[in-house]
């Protein structure tokens, strides 16, 4: 029963653009090696390719003569619950989506979009892991993944308002721009939220953050649950257009941006007119238009690296803005991580990874390799404009007892400001 | 048994049917995934997708295949990425510039183009046979190929290995004679082209589809393919 939800969800998935790619597949494995859940962990299932199995089984058994032939001769079993359940953890807990495997298949198949419809399958049966799906229920339910209430919002917003002394305009009517941040900013990360509001006061911006959208992060996107996708992104659009405003900008999160910029158009009405920023390209046009004033060589005391998100970075193009201003910040210590911009390693903990307590021992193995590349540059700090991934950061070298200091690219920005 | 006779029937009848199977198969597989639908993408553009699909193109086709260390994950895939790269350039070399499957082409569409020199042929033939039997023995032992490894995938080996073999030995003029290994070449080659609707091997036609669908989101988000 479970199954057929998951498989009316791939039929229904299935178009072209899925049916072509899972056809050009060669099984020529590459793809494995630009994975770095196998990468780390060495496990074959963690092939991207093999993740599209319920996918690709769905689309040949009901649409390949070649898929009925291998059914009728029993040379392949049709999809059972415990499929389902099998695939749910590599999915889930072993893939962030990252979409890296796109980039070294010869074939050019994207696989980090295909995968994320076998994921949706997933939710639409209900084979979520139980800490991802925990996370969903309280951002549908409370509005936030990490179940801040609208009164723990307006308190925190007030506390960071007092404690870095900045002004953060809540629901101001003719402001130009919605800034929406992350929960994961305002409970862990409120320096990074106060810089922002800094930039944006500096550069005389007409902001305002909203009571109503006020989480950017979407775990609906993470599960891939298209309803819930949906509406958490309502939320936002919804207070967008009750506020008349021009610009939405997406702090640092990398799958709300993926979410808003690529997909909403594809899935939603959007408000008219209004355009989709991330924060990072936004600090950057400020600076360039000269809104914003930097101190030259702020951060030149210690080597700073640059990690590249995936879906901002290798998903979203915003790959030079970031360097433009780190080369501003730190013109001579700034050193890159190899592989770097589009081909960079993720960090193990998007795609809602790191909120599965199961998947800990997965993303701690994949970061070590991270920390190997900041190690084989000495880098003493490391700047990213993704606070999923900075947690990431944060968490893993605790565990592994580095000393390597971790900025957003705001926080950095704002120090520096002139 | 009559050799001129089964050559007779493998040459005419055999051939023409296994063409038709393929070419009626494939246009079917191809209508069908066109016929699935395609869903215009309405998120605004960031840079040009059409630079994209043309970059991903040159640099499959002209960088990767030559400058393998370019990105950093051929490193640990070097045999797949290598023996892959030789197999399919010699399939190229022979298909398209061996004499006799030149005359094929000028008797199928009436054009024809000077061959390369037999040993230029016959050192390219060599090395797609070798590097398809690597790739064999790499598919027999790596972890994620032996999984990814089913039934089809060998069949797919089979059918691609014995126009090579076959054809090689024909040109070489070994152990053979001339009507038998022909009949045989031919056969196999039939055998082939009737598979190829049914397997993987069709990729030569949906690799247009997902790189130029890889190329375009490239494009659209300005990123390098």
């Amino acid at each position: 029963m479970k199954t057929q939800l998951a498989i009316n969800t791939y039929l229904k998935e299935t178009g072209g653009w899925v049916a072509s790619q899972l056809e050009a597949c060669t099984r020529c494995g590459i793809c494995a090696e630009a994975c770095h859940f196998y990468q780390a962990l060495g496990n074959p299932e963690y092939a991207p390719i093999w993740k599209l199995e319920p996918l690709r089984r769905a689309y040949e058994q009901r649409f390949t003569v070649a898929g009925k032939l291998k059914l009728a001769l029993g040379l392949e079993k049709k999809l059972t619950d415990a499929d389902l359940e099998h695939w749910s953890k590599i999915v889930y807990e072993a893939c962030t989506v990252c979409n890296k495997c796109a980039h070294v298949c010869p074939m050019g198949i994207e696989l980090g979009p295909l995968i994320h419809e076998v994921r949706a399958g997933m939710a639409a049966a209900g084979v979520v892991p139980g800490d991802l799906a925990e996370a969903t229920e309280k951002q549908k339910t409370i509005g936030s993944p990490l179940g801040v209430t609208d009164e723990m919002w307006r308190e925190r917003i007030d506390w960071i308002t007092d404690e870095w002394e900045v002004d953060i305009p809540v629901d101001k009517a003719g402001a130009e721009t919605l800034v929406v941040f992350t929960s994961i900013e305002l409970m862990k990360f409120p320096d990074n939220l106060a810089a922002i509001a800094q930039i944006l006061n500096k550069a005389g911006e007409n902001w305002t953050a909203s009571s109503k959208g006020r989480e950017v992060v979407n775990f609906g996107y993470f599960e891939a649950d298209e309803e819930l996708t949906k509406l958490f992104m309502y939320r936002v659009f919804r207070a967008a257009e009750e506020l008349g405003v021009k610009k939405i900008v997406i702090s640092e999160c990398g799958h709300a941006y993926d979410a808003f910029r690529w997909t909403a158009p594809n899935i939603m009405k959007v408000p008219k007119g209004v355009e989709i920023l991330h924060i990072s390209e936004y600090i950057h046009e400020l600076w360039k238009t000269g809104r914003i004033k930097l101190k030259e060589g702020a951060f030149d005391s210690e080597t700073i690296t640059f990690h590249d998100s995936c879906k901002i970075q290798r998903r979203g193009g915003i790959i030079k803005q970031p360097r433009e201003l780190l080369k501003v910040l730190a013109p001579t210590s700034f050193k890159e991580m190899t592989p770097n911009k589009a081909q960079a390693m993720c960090c193990g903990g998007g795609g809602g990874v790191i909120s599965i307590k199961e998947a800990d021992a997965n993303r701690y193995a994949v970061f070590k390799m991270k920390l190997e590349q900041l190690q084989e540059i000495k880098a003493q700090s490391v700047c990213m404009v993704c606070s999923n991934c900075r947690l990431q950061f944060v968490d893993s070298l605790a565990h592994f007892n580095s000393t390597v200091k971790v900025h957003g690219l705001a926080e950095l920005v704002a120090k520096a400001l002139v | 048994m009559d050799w001129t006779e089964i050559l007779r029937f493998s040459r005419g009848p055999l051939l023409h049917v296994a063409m038709m199977i393929f070419i009626v198969g494939m246009s079917y597989r191809l209508v069908k995934v066109i016929l699935l639908g395609w869903e215009r993408d309405r998120a605004a553009n960031k840079g040009s997708k059409l630079w994209g699909v043309i970059l991903n193109y040159l640099k499959g086709l002209l960088v990767l295949p030559f400058i393998p260390w370019v990105r950093r994950t051929f490193r640990n895939n070097a045999l797949t990425f290598i023996a892959g790269g030789l197999f399919h350039l010699s399939l190229f070399v022979v298909l398209a510039f061996g004499t006799a499957h030149i005359l094929v082409w000028k008797s199928l569409f009436g054009i024809s183009w000077k061959s390369l020199p037999t040993p230029v042929v016959a050192f390219f033939s060599a090395a797609g046979i070798i590097s398809l039997i690597v790739l064999l023995i790499n598919r027999l032992t790596h972890p994620v190929l032996k999984l990814l490894t089913k039934l089809p995938i060998w069949i797919n080996w089979v059918m691609v290995f014995l126009p090579m073999i076959t054809g090689f030995i024909m040109a070489r003029h070994l152990w053979f004679r001339y009507e038998v290994i022909f009949s045989l070449h031919l056969i196999s080659v039939s055998l082939l082209l009737i598979w190829i609707p049914l397997g993987r091997i069709s990729h030569f036609l949906f690799y247009f589809f997902s790189k130029t669908i890889h190329g375009a989101q490239a494009g659209k988000r300005a990123i390098m393919p």
